[in-house]
């Protein structure tokens, strides 16, 4: 018996091509339509250049897209994700097929009656029975143990197009297993969905088999036009913005975007920071786009953790929320967002708490599967903050200091080199303008005066020393590296602090920068302007313990348990996990444990930069309270850090926590030369 | 409502082990980084918010060399409409001649207030302000923690010995020094400091001011600058935080504490 094919039949006279026609063009032009009204706020998002390096883009999305790296770092949810993107991929082709067969011009047939067409009949089929298994497998884990993660996602919206995908499988198999029963072909590969509706339908009349047949069509193909239009209105929109997402996503690590990519002297700008939707930068309005809600960014929040009014994934949300209403699908408003808007977005959708709470671990953004960012578009916010006075009164006088002396003490600059009296650690070299230096031994603020800090920076002499390297410091020549003041959103001063310090490092000769903290090294590394050969002081003995140069000598007795804390600067931001972890392992009798949450998920001991100075209300433990009780569970009771404002967060926290003879906060470098 | 504000730029002696200098009436201050005096800050902010919030115009006025128009670049991004710097030359400067300086300079400006810091974080003489308002015939008040305008006058909060407040009337014009801790200064980024670049600054010499040399002959004599003598009975306390404590109220109670 012959079968026709649902499209050329005529329904009460209307020939079925007339429908898939109407459809399809209803279907395409709306989604144009959307596609346009989500596009404007993207093309008036203020420039942002991400067409370098293609192929190093190209292949990040080969790995975090198509292979999806990062979604088995949550192992069931990342395996069912993948089950169902690929799937995606597979049945791409075949809804395209559909389409196609419908419009009266099978663009794929000739493909399909190739070699390639049973093998992919196989294929899809397997996949649209993984699909169904991955769906229902995603329904019940959402509705039965309810993923802290998920919570103020939109829950809803997750149901309905788990389910939409669920139906796309099913008419499918509907289509294909009732024209097994009324034409089953002689020859045919294996087909286990279209099979399954089959064993379904088996019994059914030729008529309700029909029937069956030409619903599971237009069925499949209402439903396919529906949820393509569906996508562009909320999470789900990353179904065609996540891999455009990842091609363009941030390949510099650890540095700040400037306050305007397009505008190289700030001078020009009137305004400097982000106060409206449309001051973000194209790319950072495609990353609202992109969030899929799925709460890892906050589920590793350290700030999120404590109680603090921050949650990456609520931001996000929140902005695209803002983004959809600014430039809404209808009504008058013409795509300029940041016109006339009713609610002020900085102060308002986005409080400054929120703002201020972020310690810019990065945790968020090394977790995402999408790579959204965070970072440069929270410092850019602060920059607005910083620019319209409303930053927290706090930071006026630390700004001021830095400014006028340099470090945000505001002690002398003609004391940064004190410290070297004050610990004992001479003798050490002070630079003068015209001097030459192999090492040049990068200090900073906290190492210079802080006196926690210094006790680091005179062990870190005491290697120094132990291994002969020819090195100096700047002393009063030096001013702090900018770090904090560029992450609390005060560039201005940043670019004044980055002239001062290149126009001094230009009149001496030096091999190579070492610093005491990894946020100085971080940010001459790659904020400054060019190429400074700066290495953090793991990375430099790590590799003279390498070649034997420093030898840590007394074995330790054993009976103490260390626990390496990474710092973010370090860690995340800097990938340096290796270098620390090789300078311990040279200790004998090192006893060292890995907390649970260590290397590129560290958690955040409050900061090196906003909390020294600000306080957020809202918190119901510290950071670093939570940290020192991790280290605790991972049997340690010495925790083993390389920098320094974690030394003194941790150090605070044991105090705080009267853990004074339960646990220990300890200096690398200063276990190294204890030894 | 316009309103004056008189404004000083001081070196930040906090932390700084100072030095007198060789002639021993002064303190070295070519190490010293300079900033904005404290209760002057307050004064600026405080004349920005009553401009927000009644209108009018802010003038910032200092005396002082090209390197102070900084304290005036930083006023004009706070908020100040303009900025007017007083060159006093290589003339000697003390609080009688700059309140002549600047009585001459505001004689003919248009104003309804003028404020000034309560004293100034180096020479900490508190005169100025005062001595300003008797010459330019002004009432004034000094130490003022609140500014209300009320018509043609202007409520007042005065702090007083003993953490007392005062509040009066004063009828406007006046003159009003400023204490800290009247509002919160707003912080003024580097970019805005620099874009404040655009707006007035005028400089008058004060030699083409017409002062009589009475004026500007200083009426106070620097005999000589010291610093204070190292004193002895500094106790360090050591041990464990109860043994601290416990001498600590042993100590207060010697000297006759009752706790």
């Amino acid at each position: 018996m012959l079968m026709l094919h649902p499209a050329y039949q005529t329904y009460m006279g209307v020939p079925g091509l007339v429908f898939a026609w109407a459809i399809f063009l209803a279907g395409l032009s709306l989604f144009s339509f959307l596609i346009y009204r989500r596009w404007l706020p993207i093309r008036s998002g203020a420039a942002d250049p991400r067409f370098d390096s293609w192929w190093k883009r190209l292949c990040g999305l080969f790995t975090y897209g198509i292979l999806q790296k990062r979604q088995p770092r949550y192992l069931w949810a990342g395996v069912i994700h993948i089950m169902i993107f690929w799937g995606f991929l597979i049945l791409g082709l075949r809804s395209i097929d559909l389409v196609t067969q419908g419009l009266g011009i099978p663009i794929l047939r000739p493909l399909m009656e190739t070699r390639f067409g049973p093998l992919y009949s196989t294929l899809r089929d397997l996949f649209e029975l993984i699909v169904l298994g991955a769906c229902v497998w995603a329904i019940l884990r959402r509705a039965l143990i309810r993923p802290e993660r998920y919570r103020g996602s939109h829950q809803f919206e997750a149901y309905l197009v788990l389910g939409l995908i669920s139906f796309l499988m099913l008419t499918d198999m509907l289509y294909e297993g009732s024209a097994f029963l009324i034409d089953r072909p002689e020859q045919m590969p294996w087909l286990p969905a279209s099979e399954l509706g089959a064993l379904v339908l088996q019994g059914s009349d030729h008529g309700f088999l029909t029937v069956a047949h030409t619903a599971g069509y237009w069925l499949h193909i209402v439903a396919f036009f529906f949820f393509l239009n569906f996508l562009p209105l909320g999470k789900h929109f990353h179904i065609i913005t996540a891999l455009p997402n990842l091609f363009f996503r941030r390949l510099s690590r650890g540095s700040i975007k400037p306050a305007r990519w397009d505008v190289k002297d700030m001078d020009d700008l009137d305004r400097i920071g982000v106060e409206n939707i449309g001051d973000f930068t194209w790319k950072h309005i495609l990353d609202f786009y992109t969030c899929t809600e799925c709460g890892r960014c906050s589920d590793n929040c350290p700030a999120n953790a404590i109680g603090r009014p921050l949650s990456p994934k609520t931001l996000t949300i929140k902005l695209r929320d803002h983004c959809f209403e600014t430039v809404p699908l209808l009504g008058l408003k013409q795509g300029e967002p940041g016109e006339d808007e009713p609610e002020s977005m900085v102060g308002e959708i986005i409080s400054g708490d929120e703002i201020w709470s972020c310690t810019t671990c990065g945790a968020c953004e090394e977790e995402c599967p999408v790579f959204i960012e965070y970072i440069d578009k929270i410092v850019d916010m602060r920059r607005h903050l910083i620019e319209t006075s409303q930053n927290p009164k706090t930071f006026n006088q630390v700004l001021m200091h830095v400014e006028k002396t340099g470090n945000p003490f505001g002690k002398p600059p003609s004391k940064r080199a004190d410290w070297i009296e004050e610990t004992g650690a001479g003798p050490v070299r002070i630079l003068k303008k015209g001097d030459r230096t192999d090492v040049l031994f990068f200090v900073d603020g906290y190492g210079s005066y802080d006196p926690a800090a210094q006790s680091m920076a005179r062990s870190i002499v005491a290697g120094f020393h132990a291994a002969g390297v020819d090195f100096a410091i700047l002393g009063p020549l030096e001013r702090d590296s900018g770090h904090q003041v560029r992450r609390m959103g005060e560039e201005g001063l940043f670019q004044l602090l980055i002239e001062e310090n290149m126009e001094t490092l230009s009149q001496i000769s030096f091999q190579r920068i070492v610093t005491c903290d990894p946020h100085a090294f971080n940010t001459l590394k790659n904020d400054y302007p060019g190429t400074l050969p700066v290495m953090h002081y793991t990375e430099f003995f790590a590799e003279l313990v390498e070649n034997h140069s420093l030898r840590p000598q007394g074995p330790l007795d054993g009976e103490d348990v260390y626990t390496y804390h990474d710092p973010c600067y370090l860690g995340r931001h800097n990938g340096i996990y290796r270098a620390p972890r090789k300078i311990l392992r040279s200790i004998p009798g090192l006893k060292l444990v890995e907390m649970e949450r260590s290397q590129d998920r560290s958690f955040c001991c409050g900061g090196g930069d906003v909390m020294l100075w600000h306080e957020i209300e809202q918190e119901e433990m510290r950071m670093a309270e939570v940290r020192i009780q991790m280290a605790r569970e991972a049997g340690a009771n010495n925790i083993i850090t390389a920098c320094p404002f974690c030394f003194i967060h941790f150090e605070d926290a044991i105090k705080t926590g009267g853990l004074e003879d339960e646990m220990r906060v300890v200096d690398l470098m200063g276990l190294v030369v204890s030894t | 409502m316009n309103i004056i504000v008189c404004i000083k730029r001081v070196p930040l002696t906090q932390e700084v082990d100072l030095e007198v200098d060789e002639r021993g009436t002064d303190i070295r201050k070519d190490a010293l980084a300079y900033v904005i005096n404290d209760w002057d800050n307050y004064a600026i902010e405080e004349a920005v918010r009553l401009q927000e919030e009644f209108g009018g115009t802010v003038t910032a006025v200092c005396v002082g060399h090209e390197d102070d128009e900084e304290v005036l670049r930083r006023a004009l991004a706070m908020g100040a409409d303009r900025a007017i710097r007083v060159e006093p030359g290589n003339r000697e400067l003390d609080g009688f001649v700059v309140s002549r300086i600047l009585a001459k300079t505001l004689r003919d400006l248009e104003y309804d207030l003028i404020l000034t810091g309560v004293q100034s974080d180096d020479h900490n003489a508190g005169m100025v302000g005062i001595m300003l308002a008797e010459e330019l015939g002004l009432c004034h008040a000094a130490v003022v923690t609140g500014v209300e305008p009320r018509g043609d006058e202007a409520l007042i909060r005065v702090e007083l010995e003993g953490g007392v407040d005062e509040v009066s009337r004063i009828r406007l014009p006046a003159l009003l020094t400023i204490q800290t801790g009247i509002n919160e200064p707003r912080y003024v980024s580097i970019m805005g400091i620099r874009k404040a670049r655009k707006k007035e600054l005028s400089v008058i010499n004060v030699e083409d001011m017409g002062l009589s040399e009475e004026d500007l002959t200083p009426q106070t004599v620097v005999e000589e600058v010291s610093l204070p003598p190292e004193t002895e009975g500094a106790e360090m306390i050591e041990g464990d935080p109860s043994a601290v404590a416990g001498r600590i109220i042993q100590i207060i109670r010697e000297r006759g504490v009752n706790i």
